[in-house]
Formats: structure tokens, C-alpha cells, sequence
């Protein structure tokens, strides 16, 4: 589905269209799909090399700019769903480092605890927020 | 939960680009880490991150690095340590065990989900000799904090029965040395002043039902006697409160604690709710809403209501508390201050409902009044309803290595890891939040569930996008002083029976 390519089909509470896996992969449009189970019933359906066709039916009754609005929707979730698998992948290794290294190294005093330690005690000292003082009690008490 | 923003996924700097969760609140990008810190930035600057174009100089660089969001100037390993203390609750096994003396009980709420008989089925009595299953076999999970909270039923229906419990695990304690919790879940209506006396000796806090003033706490809570329901709870939790002060006790720590359930009733009457928490000296009031299982699958179209309607009650409501703060009348809102414990310290609050993953089965366990051992009081209730999916095994033929190593505890576990479910492994508020695969089953008859129709995943979502809302248009602060403050629980002095602050003869 590219911009000159967003062409929708509208029926009785009922939108269609086409996505092109090879633009959008095909998670990334389970992925959008998904969250829209809330506002309309979703079938993904492959009618052609690497082109997927959704199917948005509303719950209720719809009027035609409600229909385009909601395909609008789920092609700027594309885009969204699109970054977020970016973002996942270009990480991934170094999140499975730090959760193995928060989860499975030795027990032991944490460095950071003590240095966190450090900064609420060193906060505390100057806090303009009464953060010390007891939420219950009233500042001053 | 879909993200109106307009993003290019094509102008994406890999090598630049960290780890993070994103979503927009009231037109700015807000971006989460592992950890629940979190940052608020204009779009056209978080697309220029994205491409890699926010320059060391500038000062929203040290923002986004400071909040591990920049991955070639990343603090790794603190991270990770920052990660390993917010995670440390799966570093302890089960510590609140939930024991139902009875299922007898004199009220017949309108949302019950407690399974009740009527008051002559003595046949759901637990026996001594299972209660004393019981306390041994909670002894034996690897906790060094152990809470024993009594339920039913009404649990002082049984009452032998937690005056054993109580004396056999504080003589227990002596040789256990845990930090032993004592709780009583009670609608108060069967107590008595030698029974009040014996629960302050022996260092057993209480929790009642209060839904707000007289008539709405009335209408909610049927009782079989034709008095006031209100009348006697609100009474007892006066006579407790005064006796803790006259031993000496911090009237701040030690006071009875109470449950509201939001019925329809409920929702225009936001503000006298909390009025009546603050008249009987509680700091802390949850705004809980119902559950349609147990008896309020079939009140429910009585007294139900959509999520949207609830939302709209608590937004209101959490305004009023922060009112009050304002003018110097202190109360929190539990649900509030469980995730902004979560979104503004480095801890979590092991809040069992609301954690990745959940804690049925595994930060707590149901013993019903048989010796039945369940995931947590909900799975007792389901089985109740016919479905013994949540049973782990028996005080008589268990062992607690077998309960904790049951299918069921790591199906459970499996359902409720953020990182792995759909939606919400990239939702924004996924650090802070939880899942409860229970509820999932008792909507969907699913543990996973489908999240954009979960009850529980819109009243998550609600309460947080609101409460970063709050925080987003905090010009002067207030918001946050008054949030930060209730992210500070002072706990109660530790194993009981606890030292008064002044002695003072019973």
C-alpha cells in the first residue's frame, strides 16, 4: 500500500483494502489489525503475491467518512506498527543482555541500589517537595 | 491504543536509536524505558531523534540519555541493575496466603464473588486440623515475608478457627523468624469487643467493606438483619481506631482499612465517597471497579456499567482527592499510587494484579475452608463456579515445591508477561503495567485473553493516560508533589505482635 495505492472499497459498515507485504510486513499488519478488535470486526485475507486484504466492519452503523477515517486509521497505525518492529529489532540483543544480566546474575548488593541510595539520601536533604514527610501528614507536621 | 503520530520508518537511525515504547498524551510523544522512567518531547523533536539528528549539545540529548534512550551513549549495566530492583519481587516465593475460614456469611452483596452460604451451612467450616495444614505448609514457601490475610464467607463466622491460626503461627514464628502479617477481611457485623481486644493484643490488622455513606453502603451491601449495615461498620471501625490510639499506636499506621466496589449507584456520588473515607480516618481509598463474575453476573444489569462510565467516575473522583490534597486533607487513590510508585521510583510495589508477570500462584496463594489450594482467591471463586483450572493441589497430599512448580502457576506466568503478548510488548505504559490472566478467563474463557477488549487492560490504560495527562499539564508542580508523596508507604513495624509506641494496659 503505498500513498497513490490507498484505495478503499465501501459497503454497508463495511471498509476494504489492500496492503503490500512487500512494503509492510506481515506482523506489522497483524499487529494493526489487532488493535482495532475493539471498534470493528477484522478479516485479513491474501488474494495475491505479497498483498493482503483487510476487511473492517463495524460493530454499528457507519457512515462513509466514518469507514474512510477508520482505513486512514489503520494505515497511519502501519506506519506506527512499522517503527515499533524497527525499533524492536534494532535492539533486541542488547534488551536480552540486560534482562539476562537484571535477571540471572549472582545475587549480591547492587551498585546501583547503593548509588540510588546515595541520591535519595543526598535529595531528601534539599527537597523542596517535603518527599521526607510522611504523604499522610500534613507539611510541617 | 492506536498512536496518532505521524512517523517515517524509513528515516530510522538504527545505531542511534535505544530501546523504548512511545504513545502521545495531549500532543506530545511520551517514551518509556524498561524501567518505567519515562519523558515527555514535541513530535517534531522525536522524529528528530529517530533519525538521529538530536545533537550532544543540545539539552534534550542529555534527557533521552539519561533515560537510556540513546544507544551509543547507554549506561548498560545500570540499566540492567535498575532493572534487576524493579524486578525483585521474582526473587521471593508466595508471601500473602489467603486463608477462607468459612463460606458462611450474614450479608448478601449485590457483587458478591465470594462464593457465600447461608449462615447454617456449618459444613464449610475449615477444621483445626486443616488450618493447621495450612500454616505449616505456608511456612515452607520461600518468603521471607509470610502475610496471612483470613476471608470467607465472613471469616469471623468460624472464629476458632483464626484464634488458632494466629496463636499457631506467631509460636511458629519464634523458631521461623519471618515477617509475619496478619490480616482480617470482615464485614465487622459479628464483632464483638473481646474479639476486637484479642485482634489489637495479638497484632491482627483489619480490612471492612465501605462503598461510600449510609444509603449507598446499605443498598450495595444487603444484610440479613433489617439494621443498618453502615451503622455497625462504621461503629466498629470507630471502636477499633480509638482502641489502637489508646495503646499508643500511630493512628496514621494503624486504623482499619476499607474496600469500596463502584456499583452504577456509585458513579454520580464520586466526591461523598471519599468524603466519608476521610470522616473515618482512612488515608487511602481504592477505586475499585465491579467484576461481573460471582454474583453480579446476574445483577448486572442492575448495577453495571460500561468501562467508559467508570472511567469517567474515577477521573472525577481522583480530581476531587487531589483537591482535597490541595487544601491540605490527605488521602491517596491506591490504584494511582501503585503505578506512580512504578512510573516515578525505582520500586515496584508487588501489587500481584498488576505486575509482568502476574503473582497468582506465585506471590500468593487461596486455601479454601477444605485445605484445597488455589492461584489466589479468584481461582477458588472460578472453581466454585464449576472450573477447577486454578486448583494446585491439597494441604493434605501437597508439597510446595509441587504448587509452585504446577502447570498452571506457569501458564499463568507465561499469559502475563508483557514482553511476549500482543499489543502490549510495545504498548507505552507496558513497564509499568500488568496483566491478570484470571480475569482474562472469566470474560473470555481464555487466560491470554484479547487486550483491546480486556476490562482490565481499559481500566489500566484509562487510569495511567490519565494520570500522565495530570502530569503533562503540571505548569507548577502541584500534581507531582502531591503524586510523589503517595508513592511513600511507611509499612507497619514488622512481626507481630507489633510494640506500641506508648504502652498502655488493655
Amino acid at each position: 500500500m503505498t500513498e497513490n495505492q490507498l484505495t478503499t472499497e465501501l459497503a454497508e459498515r463495511r471498509v476494504r483494502f489492500q496492503v503490500d507485504e512487500s512494503v509492510y510486513d506481515l506482523d506489522v499488519i497483524m499487529g494493526s489489525a489487532y488493535l482495532f478488535l475493539d471498534r470493528c470486526y477484522v478479516f485479513l485475507d491474501r488474494v495475491g503475491d505479497r498483498r493482503v486484504q483487510v476487511v473492517l466492519r463495524t460493530r454499528g452503523a457507519a457512515s462513509e467518512e466514518e469507514l474512510g477515517a477508520l482505513a486512514g486509521q489503520f494505515a497511519n497505525e502501519l506506519l506506527n506498527q512499522a517503527l515499533r518492529k524497527q525499533i524492536g529489532e534494532a535492539n533486541g540483543r542488547l534488551r536480552e543482555y540486560i534482562m539476562a544480566r537484571a535477571l540471572f546474575s549472582a545475587d549480591g548488593p547492587s551498585t546501583i541500589d547503593r548509588l540510588l541510595a546515595e541520591l535519595d539520601a543526598e535529595e531528601m536533604a534539599s527537597d523542596d517537595l517535603d518527599i521526607p514527610v510522611p504523604w499522610e501528614k500534613p507539611p510541617g507536621a | 491504543m492506536l498512536t496518532p503520530l505521524q512517523v517515517d520508518p524509513r528515516a530510522f537511525a538504527k545505531d542511534k536509536v535505544g530501546y523504548f515504547r512511545y504513545g502521545v498524551v495531549d500532543g506530545k510523544v511520551l517514551m518509556t524505558n524498561l524501567v518505567g522512567e519515562h519523558l515527555f518531547v514535541e513530535p517534531d523533536d522525536f522524529r528528530r531523534f529517530l533519525a538521529g539528528q538530536v545533537e550532544r549539545a543540545e539539552p534534550l540529548y542529555e534527557a533521552l540519555r539519561r533515560r537510556y534512550f540513546v544507544k551509543d551513549d547507554m549506561a548498560v549495566d545500570e540499566l540492567a541493575e535498575k532493572l534487576r530492583r524493579k524486578k525483585a519481587f521474582l526473587r521471593h516465593g508466595p508471601h500473602l496466603h489467603a486463608i477462607v475460614t468459612t463460606l458462611r456469611c450474614n450479608h448478601a452483596c449485590r457483587y458478591c464473588h465470594a462464593s457465600r452460604t447461608d449462615m447454617d451451612a456449618v459444613d464449610t467450616d475449615m477444621s483445626l486440623d486443616t488450618a493447621r495444614k495450612v500454616v505449616d505448609f505456608a511456612f515452607t514457601t520461600p518468603t521471607p515475608l509470610l502475610g496471612f490475610e483470613f476471608q470467607g464467607g465472613e471469616p469471623t463466622a468460624n472464629w476458632p478457627v483464626i484464634e488458632f491460626v494466629v496463636d499457631y503461627a506467631l509460636e511458629k514464628n519464634r523458631y521461623e523468624h519471618k515477617e509475619l502479617l496478619l490480616s482480617l477481611v470482615s464485614n465487622l457485623t459479628l464483632m464483638t469487643d473481646e474479639k476486637m481486644r484479642w485482634l489489637v493484643d495479638k497484632g491482627v490488622m483489619v480490612c471492612t467493606s465501605l462503598d461510600g455513606p449510609a444509603d449507598l453502603h446499605d443498598k450495595n451491601r444487603g444484610w440479613m438483619e433489617k439494621q443498618s449495615s453502615h451503622a455497625v461498620v462504621t461503629a466498629w471501625m470507630d471502636k477499633f481506631n480509638a482502641e489502637w490510639v489508646r495503646r499508643g499506636f500511630d493512628a496514621d499506621l494503624f486504623h482499619v482499612d476499607a474496600l469500596m466496589t463502584t456499583t452504577r449507584y456509585s458513579l454520580d456520588r464520586g466526591p461523598e465517597i471519599v468524603d466519608e473515607y476521610v470522616r473515618r480516618g482512612i488515608r487511602s481509598i481504592h477505586l475499585r471497579p465491579l467484576n461481573p463474575f460471582g454474583f453480579a453476573v446476574n445483577t448486572w444489569k442492575q448495577i453495571g456499567y460500561s468501562m467508559d462510565e467508570f472511567l469517567a467516575f474515577y477521573k472525577t473522583t481522583l480530581d476531587y482527592i487531589l483537591e482535597l490534597n490541595r487544601r491540605g486533607v490527605f488521602i491517596q487513590e491506591r490504584l494511582a499510587s501503585i503505578f506512580l510508585t512504578k512510573m516515578l521510583t525505582p520500586d515496584d510495589p508487588n501489587y500481584s494484579d498488576c505486575r509482568s508477570p502476574c503473582g497468582s500462584g506465585s506471590a500468593q496463594l487461596a486455601y479454601s475452608y477444605d485445605g484445597t489450594i488455589y492461584t489466589d482467591d479468584e481461582g477458588r471463586m472460578a472453581a466454585h463456579m464449576g472450573n477447577d483450572f486454578f486448583k494446585l493441589g491439597h494441604v493434605d497430599t501437597s508439597s510446595v515445591d509441587e504448587v509452585l512448580r504446577h502447570p498452571t502457576v506457569k501458564a499463568l506466568a507465561v499469559a502475563s508477561i508483557q514482553e511476549a503478548l500482543p499489543a502490549c510488548h510495545s504498548c507505552v505504559f507496558s513497564s509499568t503495567c500488568g496483566v491478570q490472566p484470571l480475569h482474562n478467563y472469566m470474560f473470555d474463557g481464555d487466560i491470554f485473553g484479547q487486550r483491546p477488549l480486556s476490562r482490565k487492560c481499559q481500566e489500566f490504560y484509562g487510569v495511567q493516560a490519565y494520570l500522565y495527562h495530570l502530569l503533562s499539564n503540571d505548569t507548577d508542580g502541584s500534581v507531582q508533589r502531591i503524586f510523589r508523596r503517595w508513592t511513600i508507604q511507611r509499612s507497619r513495624p514488622g512481626t507481630t505482635p507489633y510494640a506500641p509506641a506508648a504502652e498502655v494496659s488493655s
